[in-house]
């Protein structure tokens, strides 16, 4: 299907803001979607799905009597379906109980336009290519060992587009692809079965390297063949960007979101411009940094992406607002309303959430450990308590390392601690960045983590 | 509607020469609400219709997704779904064929109590707002008090080619209400959940009021409890816990694509994995349950599935592939979250079965251990690695509940730890939850209280 031209998407938003305001809202925001994915399945060894899923939808944010309504839809062809939503979104707004602390919708400002985000080789791609690419991953994870079993990945590209318009202005419009492949895996001998090992590549531009992804995936699979067991103790772990992304997204991220500091659901309330973790690290939200998986000239309220400081050189310097929550503070937003498509309402999110390198290399990392673990996968994340940092999860496995060697694998590894201790702990960051969701980061080596063993 | 999607099934078959062909149609109406304190963020409200094509052409799958019940929009989409099959087909080792189906035609109407779809946004809003005043207004300490609402109301329509047609309503109510405390700078965090298939009366079985103060008071409870002490420990679990460990740690083993992946359950079937006291079931017929249906989204009668019969496994959860690669019959659990995306394999109820034992005399026999009473998230990996995270858990010190201890998890090898469960109360509970695999799948999960002679506890004391 033909991807909605620019002028149409723009005219559709802006057309729903104008039917809003006559039908009595005082205020309204409208939001298009469109996306257009192909993807090809791998599942139990093999390349045997397909798919292509068409969505495109419309949501309107709307202000009557200081109470917010939404509705959408995703019939966007039929002006009397969005009329309709129109008149449920009053509705709602109209049941709703006013909000004393609504100032307004953001106003119109301009527009950086960040690079790298949009491929026509990805638009163009064919499911031959696509399952050519699915094929050699394939091939390069069997070749690696007899033992490795791929169970499940797929290659899949992407053109999504939004456009945003507000009654106060704001008018915008952006397109991006991004391609992904990806490969899970385990290895079996016996009655032993390893954790599910897995590694992909995501990009903006049609780069990918499926031999990579395929034999990594498997090394790591059969690397975690042979187990030992290991001791209770507190220790030095380095944690690889699988982890890192996985913890922060439920501890530290939740931190930095201005809404949880107003509501006192953060430990970093009143903590600006204080130490709150080791002087290596520095992390800033980047939502227009080069080719960022989540770069793009606005957020989902029509501001613009920016760069904010949010962690430098372990000062806490700014957390991360979207409209409503930096004019509670007679702030301005820093760009971080994001949407989930069309079916629903911003919340505040980062973009690139990105953790500064520091200069060593991953070996060299990984040569100065005395005793310690290299953690790639966490089991449990998603229950650490989000509000105090506290974390109890699996290490699903964990590579012993032993005077600069990675000696064996263990299973069933547990690790606990807070969020905000770790961070006061780390002692070293690695050199070797890369995005896995909203976190670009390099490995980062923290001490004294509570590991618990069989 | 069914007309259609037979018409557009045709074209796979007659055309593309596809051996097997199902059209899904959905209109769905949705109310989300979001209430912070005593702030209404944003009343939702949503539309949606769209049409899942999947075709079967020479053993590959095409699957095609589009927001529209347009007639030639629909036949472009299926030609690119055949198309595509086509393409991947050209790789296939073993080409995939579907287990038989009965053919059925049905149309399932609800007749609910209390439609959602029939209740006013104000009323919705004012349920919300009540289980947010109950849980603030339930002690100062508490800061903070999210509740968020779902309704979900429409038709799901499935046609295949082999003259199955159903159209059958569907209906969700959903709440889930979370409450942080502060005091002297410890943090506290908690959760509650409630979700029905029945209707809106779900409101009247539990209160709000009662919502936001059962909430309320684990976030209280907890300003005092302590971080534990890591290392393996006889535990007790809550049916809250038993119901999340029997869906993370052996639901997501005995789902059959997963077994056919190799899991741990793979070369397990048909033997004993568990004490004699384990029996689990996955079950799509407990009227008004979050998770029950009559039909999956393959055009399949849903059934209750027996797992493990007496610490030994006696059947896996499938879809029509899976079925047919084991030389089982399908049980109803190809499920999608939506239109946009194909049917897999997912759990529905899944629970365990009650015995013999008071909660007095499991606590009785611990010496020194953990109550484990309530659980936040759970994660299962293939090679039989379960963890469950603890929101709400209590020492056990000479077989009396004591302390409470804070943000633990529990974590073992799944095949290991059901050997070790030791006794297995009368009582029964039964949990609305979601569970991720890819998509999210609206579940629940139960069973009594239980004793189980050691798991690794994970604490940072």
């Amino acid at each position: 299907m033909v991807a909605l031209k620019k002028d149409l998407m723009l005219s559709l938003a802006e057309n729903a803001v104008n039917q809003s305001l006559k039908k009595g809202a005082s205020e309204a925001e409208a939001y298009v979607y469109e996306g257009q994915a192909t993807n090809i399945g791998i599942e139990l060894g093999q390349i045997s799905k397909t798919n292509r899923i068409i969505d495109r939808g419309l949501g309107i944010r709307l202000v009557a009597n200081k109470a917010v309504g939404f509705a959408y839809t995703n019939v966007i062809d039929d002006t009397s379906e969005v009329d309709n939503i129109i008149v449920r979104a009053l509705s709602a707004a109209r049941a709703s109980k006013p909000d004393p602390d609504w100032k307004s919708l953001p106003g119109r400002k301009a527009y950086a336009s960040p690079e790298k985000t949009f491929d026509d080789k990805i638009v163009e791609l064919g499911s031959e290519e696509l399952v050519n690419v699915a094929s050699t991953m394939l091939d390069a994870a069997g070749q690696v060992d007899k033992r490795v079993f791929p169970v499940e990945g797929g290659v899949g590209g992407a053109y999504i587009s939004n456009a945003v318009a507000n009654s106060n202005g704001v008018s915008g419009f952006d397109k991006g692809t991004i391609v992904e492949c990806s490969i899970a895996t385990l290895a079996r001998e016996g009655n032993s079965v390893t954790p599910v090992c897995f590694e992909f590549n995501a990009s903006r531009s049609y780069e990918v390297d499926p031999v990579w992804v395929g034999k990594e995936a498997a090394n790591l699979a059969v690397s975690a063949l042979k187990t030992k067991s290991v001791e209770t103790k507190s220790t030095t772990l380095i944690l690889t960007q699988f982890a890192l992304q996985d913890l922060f997204a439920y501890t530290l991220i939740n931190a930095v979101k201005a809404d949880s500091v107003q509501r006192n659901q953060s430990p970093f309330k009143g903590k600006i411009n204080e130490k709150v973790a080791s002087e290596n690290l520095t992390v800033y939200d980047d939502g227009l940094l080069s080719g960022g998986l989540h770069t793009s000239p606005f957020d989902g309220e029509g501001v613009p992406h920016q760069k904010t400081a949010v962690i430098e050189k372990g000062i806490l310097r700014s957390f991360l607002y979207d409209s409503y929550s930096a004019k509670k503070e007679g702030k301005e937003s820093t760009g971080n309303a994001e949407r989930a498509g069309y079916l629903s309402t911003p919340s505040i999110e980062p973009t690139n959430f990105h953790v500064l390198p520091g200069n060593k290399k991953s070996d060299e990392m990984l040569n100065e450990v005395d005793d310690g673990l290299i953690i790639y996968y966490l089991q449990g994340a998603h229950s650490s308590n989000p509000v105090s940092g506290e974390f109890s999860v699996v290490a699903s496995p964990a590579w012993k390392i032993r005077k600069g060697e990675i000696t064996h694998c263990s299973r069933g590894v547990m690790l606990a601690g807070n969020i905000f201790e770790l961070l006061k702990n780390v002692s070293l960051i690695g050199d070797n960045e890369r995005q896995i969701g909203q976190l670009i980061s390099p490995w980062i080596q923290v001490e004294n983590v509570r590991v618990i063993g069989k | 509607m069914e007309d259609l999607l037979a018409k557009i099934n045709n074209v796979a078959i007659q055309k593309f020469g596809a051996q097997y062909a199902e059209a899904r149609a959905q209109k769905m109406f949705k109310t989300m609400l979001t209430v912070k304190e005593e702030r209404v963020e944003a009343a939702k409200q949503g539309i949606e219709s769209g049409v899942a094509l999947r075709v079967l052409v020479d053993g590959a799958w095409g699957f095609a997704s589009v927001g529209s019940l347009d007639g030639e929009i629909l036949e472009r989409a299926v030609s690119d779904a055949c198309r595509m099959a086509k393409t991947a087909s050209s790789h296939l080792k073993t080409p995939i064929k579907l287990a038989k189906a009965n053919v059925i035609t049905d149309r399932v109407e609800l007749k609910p109590k209390k439609n959602p779809a029939d209740i006013q946004m104000e009323e919705k809003i004012k349920t919300a707002l009540t289980v947010s005043k109950a849980s603030l207004g339930f002690d100062e300490r508490v800061k903070s008090c999210t509740t968020d609402y779902l309704d979900l109301t429409g038709t799901n329509y499935f046609v295949n080619s082999e003259g199955t047609s159903i159209a059958e309503d569907t209906l969700y109510v959903w709440a889930r209400t979370t409450a942080s405390a502060l005091n002297e700078g410890v943090f506290t965090f908690s959760r509650e959940e409630i979700g029905s298939t029945a209707g809106y009366e779900i409101f009247d079985e539990q209160t709000p009021e009662d919502l936001g103060e059962k909430v309320a008071e684990r976030a209280i409870k907890q300003l005092s409890a302590k971080s534990l002490r890591g290392g393996t420990f006889p535990v007790v679990l809550g049916p809250n816990v038993v119901g999340v460990f029997v869906h993370e740690a052996f639901g997501h083993l005995a789902e059959a694509d997963l077994a056919l992946s190799g899991d741990v359950l793979a070369s397990n079937l048909g033997k004993k994995v568990g004490s004699d006291l384990v029996t689990f079931y996955d079950d799509g017929t407990i009227e008004g349950a979050f998770g029950a249906f009559k039909y999956d989204d393959e055009g399949v009668q849903t059934q209750k599935t027996l797992l493990i019969k007496d610490g030994v496994v006696a059947g896996l959860m499938h879809n029509r592939e899976t079925a047919q690669k084991f030389n089982a019959e399908p049980t109803g659990n190809a499920r999608a979250e939506d239109f946009r995306v194909e049917p897999i394999i997912r759990m529905r109820c899944t629970y365990m079965e009650p015995r013999d034992h008071s909660f007095e005399e499991l606590v009785e026999k611990v010496k020194q251990g953990y109550y484990f009473k309530s659980f936040r998230g759970g994660q299962a990996n293939l090679d039989g690695t379960f963890q469950v995270g603890i929101q709400e858990g209590y020492e056990i010190n000479n077989g009396e509940v004591g302390a409470p201890v804070r943000d633990a998890s529990i974590s073992g090898n799944t095949l290991e730890t059901l050997h070790k469960v030791d006794a297995v109360g009368k009582d029964f509970l039964l949990d609305p939850g979601r569970c991720g695999k890819g998509q999210t799948a609206f579940v629940s999960d139960g069973g009594p209280h239980i004793s189980v002679k050691e798991v690794i506890v994970g604490g940072s004391a």
